[in-house]
């Protein structure tokens, strides 16, 4: 009975809420006794934002709207999950480190740690594999779906902008760069693509299911154990997954475009390196799902690492250059500048921040061999003796500290630099270029991406209903009325392509294969009539289409056809 | 004596020639993912789709730098180039404000080998 099962709903609900609260306090227990109070901040802020995006779901009417407020739901809860799961971690450590201070749990009380360091990942880039007898979904409908990158290091999230996917885009790409400032060298870069597909409404996701899964893990066991307990048999509840546990997730009613994870990677150190490189994705679809993509199975991007002990100085202060055989106190009195694969040395500080040339540079890297010299006799200040490989000879110079102190700081401080460039191992050999991203523009509409509208250049005194009229009948002979893809723009006369295009010689960045170039609407008319008739029959081969536009404009081509031979293009 | 088939990498720098208002390498280009690759004459592995060189033009700018027919391009100024789309291709090629391209090829080679005796 309807009202019986509202009743229930609303009842569960109640325990949800609960639940929720129960939750939170456990947590707020946890950063309490940790006495940590920013990663509270930062979860109570995205619970907030959480808040916000499930309203605007609900609220609102169209479709970009519902797709990005869809989206920040998912970066919230994953944000979330992520300060919770750190919470515990930190706690786990606290609780071992106490316990562990007994004398039979010895271990050595200074362990070594490594330097952090800064990860990038930037220019992404996803190949799509889309082949010309490929499927058609609900009647001949464009195949559409909205994707976006989460991507996670630590707890720190990052995702990017959203993008629009239909069978004229070849790659899926995220260029700009995202930065981790606090990796460790044993750090997990997950890179996951989230889609939602956009021919109607998708059914009930297993978002909700899986975010459960892992919320209920990260809880302790018992309270885990009994709001899985709660929610089988519940009313809605999908059968044969018990871990429903929909705590700090939106009530199941939520209207609106879904997020699935569509695939991810993993990268670690080992992929790190100054240039491209091509990375295994695991799909975590396949072709029934409505968010389904055809993805090649790979991925392109630039994933660099700046460690700490590359990019900032080490350490710092005044060492003497002793001369082989002279008197202890003769050699000249350097500023010296560990850093990198080098030791600067200046005559005094203030050439050192001034960026000048150094006096001498004494290499220091995985070749470098330092050994304490310590010399006998009343006075005698302690040094190192650093030698390297200068082509077929050992080079040793002699650097005197000025105390015992300083002696030993100068070789904790060697030591640490040693254990860091074997730990960041290929980041050291070079220091690896990371740009600074500018910041996030706030995303705006959903951005135009390369699809067959924006090839048609409209004059606005053109007929819009003529034009419409065609392209409904392209898309298979839908009720006339308004097609889907007209609420993704805002203004009612389709514009011509971006605002470059119009004025600027070049051709456009993307033609349909092997047609000359036009502009006039009726012969694009009659080109997309052409398409609609044959639709029947497959093409020959896979049609190339343009890749998304490119920032910088491409000379004019000659695209040549060698029938029947292999596509050859000439540059 | 015995043939060995082998492959190394060779860098290439081209410098393009402008030619009115087009700046051009002179050479042609085929394969990509998104192109058959059992039609490329000159991949070892059938299913290689990378770009390959397919045709240089007689003292062009590519033959000036020593790139050959059936080499296969790796990277362009640091892109990669073995799995991009046939047109991705021709574009990190083309780009207007690039007058030098820097290549980097697999090419293969056949060697003749003397094979040494054991016995004497």
């Amino acid at each position: 009975m309807e009202v019986a099962g509202r009743g229930q709903r609303l009842q569960m609900q109640e325990k949800l809420r609960i639940l929720e609260d129960l939750n939170m306090l456990y947590i707020r227990q946890i950063a309490i006794s940790l006495q940590d109070t920013e990663i509270q901040r930062k979860m109570e802020r995205e619970l907030r934002l959480r808040e916000g995006a499930c309203k605007l779901l609900a609220a609102c009417s169209r479709r970009e709207q519902a797709l990005e407020a869809a989206k920040s739901l998912l970066v919230c809860n994953s944000r979330v999950l992520a300060y919770m799961a750190e919470l515990q971690r930190r706690k786990e450590a606290q609780v071992l480190r106490r316990t562990a201070r007994r004398p039979s749990d010895a271990g050595p009380t200074d362990e070594r740690l490594p330097c952090r360091g800064t990860v990038c990942i930037s220019d992404l880039r996803i190949p799509l594999m889309w082949k010309d007898t490929e499927y058609f979904r609900n009647k001949g409908e464009l195949h559409r779906c909205a994707v976006f990158c989460l991507l996670q290091l630590g707890a720190e999230i990052h995702d990017t902008p959203m993008v629009l996917v239909d069978r004229t885009l070849t790659d899926i790409c995220f260029e700009s760069a995202v930065l981790f400032s606090e990796a460790g060298p044993d750090f997990e870069l997950k890179v996951e693509l989230y889609s939602a597909g956009l021919a109607g409404g998708s059914a009930q996701g297993s978002t909700p299911r899986k975010l459960a899964t892992r919320l209920s893990t990260s809880l302790g066991r018992s309270s885990g154990k009994r709001v899985r307990a709660a929610m089988d048999g519940a009313p809605g509840s999908p059968p044969g997954n018990g871990g429903t546990s929909p705590l700090l997730l939106p009530a199941p009613s939520v209207p609106g475009p879904k997020f699935h994870l569509l695939a991810h990677a993993v990268l670690s150190l080992a992929e790190v390196q100054d240039g491209f490189r091509t990375h295994d994705l695991a799909i975590a679809s396949n072709e029934e799902s409505s968010f389904w993509l055809p993805l090649y199975g790979s991925m392109c991007c630039r994933l660099a690492a700046q460690p700490r002990c590359m990019a900032a100085p080490v350490t710092s202060g005044f060492l003497r250059l002793q001369q082989p055989g002279a008197e202890a106190q003769s050699g000249a009195r350097l500023y010296c500048v560990l850093r990198g694969t080098d030791l600067l040395c200046y005559h005094d500080p203030g050439e050192a921040e001034a960026g000048l040339e150094p006096a001498l540079t004494i290499a220091v890297n995985k070749e470098t061999r330092i050994r304490a010299a310590e010399r006998e006799g009343r006075g005698q200040p302690h040094g190192m003796a650093v030698t390297n490989r200068y082509g077929g000879e050992e080079v040793t110079h002699t650097l005197l500290a000025e105390s015992r102190a300083e002696a030993q700081r100068w070789m904790e401080a060697f030591w640490q630099h040693f254990y860091d460039m074997s730990q960041w191992k290929q980041c050291c050999d070079e220091l690896m270029r990371i740009e600074v991203p500018p910041p996030r523009r706030p995303p705006a509409m959903l951005p135009r991406q390369g699809s067959l509208y924006h090839e048609m250049a409209i004059d606005p005194s053109d007929d819009i209903e003529a034009v419409t009229d065609i392209l409904t009948q392209r898309a298979g002979g839908r009720v006339p009325g308004t097609p889907p893809w007209l609420s993704l723009f805002e203004e009612p006369p389709l514009h011509a392509t971006p605002s470059g295009r119009a004025t600027s010689p070049s051709p456009p960045a993307r033609r349909p294969w092997g047609r000359p170039r036009t502009l006039s609407l009726d012969a694009k008319l009659s080109t997309l009539k052409g398409r609609g008739a044959r639709r029947a029959a497959p093409p020959q081969h896979p049609l190339p289409h343009g890749s998304s536009s490119s920032s910088s404009g491409s000379s004019s081509p000659a695209m040549e056809h060698d029938h029947p031979g292999p596509l050859q293009s000439q540059v | 004596s015995y043939f060995i088939f082998f492959s190394f990498q060779q860098r290439i720098e081209i410098h393009k020639l402008r030619q009115g208002d087009n700046l051009i390498l002179g050479f042609s280009i085929g394969g990509g993912i998104d192109q058959d690759p059992a039609q490329n004459p000159f991949s070892e592995d059938k299913t290689d789709k990378g770009i390959y060189v397919t045709r240089v033009t007689e003292g062009g700018p590519a033959e000036v730098a020593g790139l050959q027919i059936g080499d296969k391009i790796m990277q362009v100024n640091g892109w990669d180039m073995t799995m991009v789309t046939h047109d991705q291709a021709r574009k990190r090629l083309t780009k207007r404000n690039e007058e030098v391209v820097r290549l980097l090829v697999t090419r293969q080679s056949l060697q003749k080998a003397v094979q040494q005796s054991m016995m004497s």
